[in-house]
């Protein structure tokens, strides 16, 4: 009896882990993105300098002194220090991002997604107006009304960037909620609100993973883009900041800009790596059974 | 007495865009405890929104009862808020569906399934309500049920996922249980172990079981009584030996007809010219009448009554006038 069913299969989510953990450019990103977050986390402990500190002579090129080993910048400010002090805000901005746009837009397209006729054009239509704006000059109005700081910033980059998921959102909860395991639901007797959160919302995660992902790199570009146009936090060092601080004396010294901008863009790769990973993962049609 | 759960004159409608469609119209039916009710017809005929609208569960809008009357030991539903809805559902009057590859959610393990719809009704703790989830497996006859209650939906057949959500189903202990072609995704075989399971439930739980199907054999094994719908209206409606026997309505009697006896060396299949008529196209007159036999002049013009003619409650004129 027991040869009927295959044992081998475990849960959906442990099925998606298998197909990741085969996928070679995803570890890669995961492999990078750790190192990122190894070095941003625990690489003060190895490596003395305060980001902000004036140590040496400005625009000191890289390799020149071995204490400075990526050089100084245009205070001759202590690169290495900068990256590794820089980075913690950079992700902790663009991971609080992405957490606030999944909230705001997988609650407005669940609501107007599960319950439809007018709760779904009144969101819909929000959602629209968020949508035409230009995001980065939304998001430079609202850090520019409230003093710019960590958690304004998250939020600015929440607000303006959420249309997408919701819309996504809207589109996974019209597909399952007509499926038969939802009417089945109700034929139990549960709940609207149960039936949103635990019955269609599981079902329309991967997408909104897969989502979320890139939605991180996303938010770690606009911390950085805004950062760059001076509305970053002054009191933080970001990777950001650093490449906004130096961008005026980029052809007298490419390296204080250059080094945080690789930074970026590796963190913003491995993270699109480990997304589109993700993508394949919960895409039934690559799976083999 | 009154009857468990007791359908009179409903009418239901539904928004389209040609207008206010009626799905169904002056549909009388009941159910009495520890009964089996037999609902058959082809596809279309309005089994299924009967069901649904047994269960208050028919989209509204589009949908809208326009007329009629369900109750439920006395209990008005039509009229009954959603939260009272709620209650009744899966506690009093619970449904089993067509498809059980789709009606069992596939990111939970089926013992995780049964036991919330356990919790739902009962104030238990997860860890006993996954208790008795492994026991409900075990009495609908699924082997190792402690195991299984820990497998996901697709890693069962077909046969088991349906006795899954006949689990599910009798979780509550509920007095009705709609079973809406509970074995047409099902391979022959299992289609048998699927009303013996049936059966036995209802001896055990003493549930009343209202059968939708097409499957006349499925009616001559399960049901006590036979209502034959056609067009959102019930158009016969008796004993299943009675139906199954002497159909009195044309429509009732292609069926049977239309059932091909095993070892009678026939060569043709038997079958009821032309299709239901759409809904939207209904005219005064009996909506079978374009494809009955024994039609004339009054079947065009008046919808005939479901009257009681000894032994059957029909529908049709000519069984009326003695015409044959």
């Amino acid at each position: 009896m027991s040869n009927m069913t295959d044992h081998s299969a475990e849960s959906p989510a442990l099925e998606a882990w298998r197909m990741f953990r085969r996928n070679i450019p995803a570890l890669f990103g995961v492999a990078i993105l750790a190192l990122i977050i190894v070095l941003t986390l625990y690489g003060q402990l190895f490596y003395d300098g305060d980001a902000f500190d004036v140590v040496w002579a400005p625009h000191e090129g890289p390799g020149v002194t071995p204490e400075f080993p990526l050089g100084t910048d245009y205070l001759g400010r202590d690169i290495v220090a900068g990256l590794l002090t820089g980075g913690g805000p950079t992700l902790a901005v663009g991971g609080a991002a992405a957490l606030i746009t999944m909230i705001i837009g997988i609650s407005m397209g669940a609501l107007a997604g599960y319950y439809g006729g007018w709760v779904d054009n009144l969101l819909m239509r929000v959602t629209e107006f968020f949508q035409v704006l230009p995001a980065l000059l939304f998001a430079m109005v609202l850090v520019t009304l409230f003093s710019p700081s960590l958690w304004t910033i998250a939020i600015a980059i929440g607000v303006v960037s959420w249309p997408q998921t919701a819309r996504l959102t809207r589109a996974e909860f019209l597909k399952i909620k007509e499926l038969e395991y939802v009417t089945a639901a109700r034929a139990i007797g549960a709940r609207n609100s149960r039936i949103i959160w635990k019955v269609i919302l599981p079902n329309a995660m991967p997408p909104l993973i897969v989502s979320a992902t890139l939605t991180i790199g996303v938010a770690i570009l606009f911390e950085a883009g805004l950062s760059f146009l001076g509305l970053g936090d002054p009191n933080v060092m970001s990777w950001g900041l650093m490449i906004g601080a130096n961008r005026e004396y980029i052809l007298d010294a490419w390296w204080p800009v250059t080094f945080p901008g690789l930074a970026i863009f590796f963190t913003v790769f491995a993270v699109s790596l480990i997304g589109d990973g993700l993508n394949d993962a919960f895409n039934p049609k690559l799976r083999e059974r | 007495m009154t009857a468990l759960l007791d359908i009179k004159d409903l009418r239901v409608t539904f928004n389209t865009r040609y207008g206010e469609v009626t799905a169904l119209d002056s549909v009388a039916l009941h159910v009495n405890a520890g009964e089996t009710l037999g609902i058959v017809g082809e596809s279309g005929c309005g089994k299924s929104i009967t069901a649904l609208a047994a269960m208050g569960l028919i989209p509204m809008p589009p949908g809208r009862i326009a007329g009629g009357s369900i109750q439920l030991e006395g209990e008005e539903l039509t009229t009954a808020s959603e939260a009272r809805l709620r209650k009744l559902r899966g506690r009093e009057i619970a449904m089993i569906f067509q498809e059980p590859m789709t009606s069992l959610n596939p990111v939970f393990t089926v013992g995780q399934q049964i036991a919330e719809a356990i919790r739902l009704h009962q104030n238990v703790s997860a860890t006993q309500a996954f208790r008795d989830a492994v026991a409900l497996l075990d009495r609908v006859g699924i082997p190792s049920a402690a195991e299984r209650a820990r497998d996901y939906p697709h890693q069962l057949s077909g046969g088991m996922r349906q006795r899954v959500m006949i689990a599910m189903a009798v979780s509550c202990r509920p007095k009705v249980l709609i079973a809406d072609e509970p074995t047409t995704a099902l391979d022959v075989t299992v289609q048998a172990q699927i009303f013996d399971l049936l059966n036995e439930i209802q001896r055990d739980f003493g549930v009343a079981i209202i059968l939708i199907t097409h499957d006349m054999g499925a009616v001559s094994e399960m049901a006590d009584r036979v209502a034959v719908m056609y067009a959102g209206r019930v158009v016969e409606q008796s004993t299943a030996d009675n139906v199954l026997d002497m159909p009195q309505h044309p429509y009732a009697r292609g069926l049977i007809d239309c059932i091909p006896a095993l070892g009678k060396g026939e060569t043709e299949l038997k079958e009821i010219p032309g299709v239901v008529p759409p809904l939207h196209l209904l005219g005064a007159g009996c909506a079978f009448a374009d494809r009955c036999t024994l039609k004339n002049a009054r079947c065009e013009t008046e919808k005939p009554l479901l009257l009681n003619h000894g032994h059957h409650l029909a529908a049709c004129h000519a069984v009326e006038e003695g015409r044959r």
